[in-house]
C-alpha cells in the first residue's frame, strides 16, 4: 500500500479517535454547514440535512494538520468523510448511495438516540409579552421550530402528535422532535428597540454564519467597544479614495493580524457596497471564526448614514 | 471541468491506471476526465466479497500518492466505481 508514508503521531490519532466515538454523527468536510466549501461536502450536508437532525461537522480548512491527519486516520484520501458512531462511513459517492438505498437511514437511527425534550429559557419580557399575546388565542398553545438551516419560528398551534411540551415560567411551550434535537439551551428574549418590537431567539447549537450590519449598527458598536476589529477588504486605490478612519486594510499585515486572534472575536469586512466583503466574511467563517459581519452597503452607507466628511465615489 | 494547477509531468490518466494494476495486477481499469478531477473504473475479481468501502479503500490506497499535496495531479476523483468481472 501507498498509504501511511506520513506516520500518524499519537496524540493526533487520540484527538481524532475522541472526535469520532464522541460524536453519533460526523463530518469532517470543507467548510461548515451553512457554508460548505467544496462541491462534495456540499452534497453530503444536503442529504445529512435531510436524513439526521442533528450532526457535527469538522471544517478541515481551518487546521491542515488535521486536514492530512484524517485521510490517514481514515486510510481515505478525500474529503468529505463520514463517521458514524466511531465507525468511516465514506466519502461523497458512498454516502450518496447509502442514501438512495436506504442504508444511510438505517445507520442514522441505531446511532442517534431518541430526542429528549430541550431545556428553552424565556426572559421576564419574553415571558410577559407571550401572556399578552396568549389571552387573544383559544385553544392553541405557544410553538417554537427550528429549521435544519436553524430559521426560528415562534407561533401559536395545536398540540400534535410527538410534541414535547416544554413548561417554562409558567407557559407551555410544544416542540416537535426534529426541533428538541436542535433547539437545546435556547433563549427567548422580547426587545423593543428603534426597529421595533419582536421576539429575539439566540440558540447555541446555530451554526456560525455570516451576520449583516447597518453602518448606523456599526457605528454603535464602534463606539460602545463591542467591536474593535474593523478590515476593509478593498485594494489601496480604492482605500486611497475614501477610508473608515477606524478601519484596517486587509492587506497581509492585515492577514497575518486576522490569523492570530480568538476565533470567537467580533470581526467586520467592509468594502465599497458590501459584496466583496460578503466573500471576505465566508471566507472568516470557513476558517472557523465564529462572530463574523459584514457592513452592509459598505462605505457608501457608512458616507450616507453615518460620516458624510467621507467621500463617496 | 474546473482547472488545477500542478507540477505533474506526463500523462495523469496513464499514471492512474499503472498504479492502480501495480496494485491490483489482474484490474481492467479506465480513467477518464482531466483538469484535476476524473472518473475512474477498476473491473477486478478482488472485489468480490467486498464492500464498497473496502474496494473503494483498496483503490485509493493506490493512487494516493497522486492526491497529496496542493499541485497534487488527482485532485478529485469525482467517480469511483468498482465491478467484479
Amino acid at each position: 500500500m501507498q498509504m501511511g508514508h506520513m506516520p500518524l503521531p499519537e496524540a493526533l490519532r487520540a484527538q481524532l479517535q475522541q472526535l469520532v466515538t464522541t460524536n453519533a454523527v460526523l463530518l469532517f468536510m470543507k467548510g461548515n454547514r451553512s457554508a460548505p466549501a467544496c462541491g462534495f461536502s456540499a452534497q453530503v450536508i444536503k442529504i445529512l440535512d435531510e436524513v439526521v437532525p442533528d450532526y457535527e461537522t469538522v471544517n478541515v480548512l481551518a487546521d491542515p494538520v488535521l486536514r492530512d491527519g484524517i485521510k490517514e486516520f481514515s486510510s481515505w484520501p478525500t474529503i468529505p468523510q463520514l463517521y458514524i458512531k466511531g465507525q468511516f462511513v465514506g466519502g461523497c459517492d458512498i454516502v450518496k448511495e447509502m442514501f438512495a438505498s436506504g442504508e444511510l437511514h438505517k445507520l442514522v437511527e441505531g446511532a442517534v438516540p431518541p430526542p429528549s425534550p430541550p431545556t428553552i429559557t424565556l426572559t421576564e419580557g419574553a415571558a410577559s409579552a407571550i401572556k399578552a399575546a396568549a389571552s387573544d388565542v383559544e385553544g392553541e398553545v405557544l410553538r417554537l421550530e427550528v429549521s435544519a438551516s436553524f430559521e426560528n419560528e415562534l407561533f401559536f398551534d395545536v398540540k400534535k402528535e410527538g410534541d414535547f411540551v416544554v413548561e417554562v415560567a409558567g407557559i407551555s411551550i410544544l416542540v416537535d422532535r426534529a426541533t428538541a434535537r436542535r433547539a437545546d439551551g435556547t433563549t427567548i428574549d422580547f426587545v423593543d428597540g428603534p426597529k421595533g418590537a419582536g421576539f429575539k431567539i439566540e440558540n447555541p447549537r446555530e451554526p456560525a454564519r455570516v451576520r449583516s450590519l447597518s453602518a448606523k449598527e456599526l457605528a454603535r458598536l464602534l463606539d460602545a467597544g463591542e467591536i474593535a476589529e474593523l478590515y476593509d477588504v478593498r485594494p489601496e486605490v480604492e482605500r486611497k479614495r475614501a477610508s473608515i478612519a477606524r478601519a484596517r486594510p486587509l492587506d497581509d499585515e492585515g492577514l497575518a493580524r486576522l490569523e492570530g486572534l480568538p476565533k470567537d472575536t467580533p470581526i467586520v469586512f467592509q468594502c465599497h457596497h458590501g459584496v466583496r466583503s460578503r466573500a471576505a466574511a465566508d471566507e472568516a467563517i470557513r476558517a472557523g471564526f465564529t462572530r463574523v459581519y459584514n457592513l452592509e452597503g459598505g462605505i457608501e452607507a457608512w458616507s450616507h448614514d453615518v460620516d458624510p466628511t467621507v467621500p463617496r465615489y | 471541468m474546473s482547472d488545477h494547477p500542478t507540477d505533474f509531468k506526463g500523462s495523469i490518466n496513464e499514471a492512474i491506471a499503472s498504479s492502480i494494476v501495480g496494485l491490483i495486477p489482474d484490474a481492467k481499469v479506465e480513467v477518464s476526465g482531466g483538469g484535476g478531477h476524473f472518473s475512474i473504473v477498476v473491473v477486478s475479481p478482488v472485489f468480490a466479497g467486498k464492500s464498497t468501502l473496502e474496494s473503494q479503500r483498496l483503490v485509493y490506497g493506490a493512487i494516493t500518492h497522486l492526491m497529496k499535496g496542493d499541485l497534487a495531479p488527482v485532485h478529485a476523483v469525482d467517480s469511483l466505481k468498482t465491478k467484479v468481472p
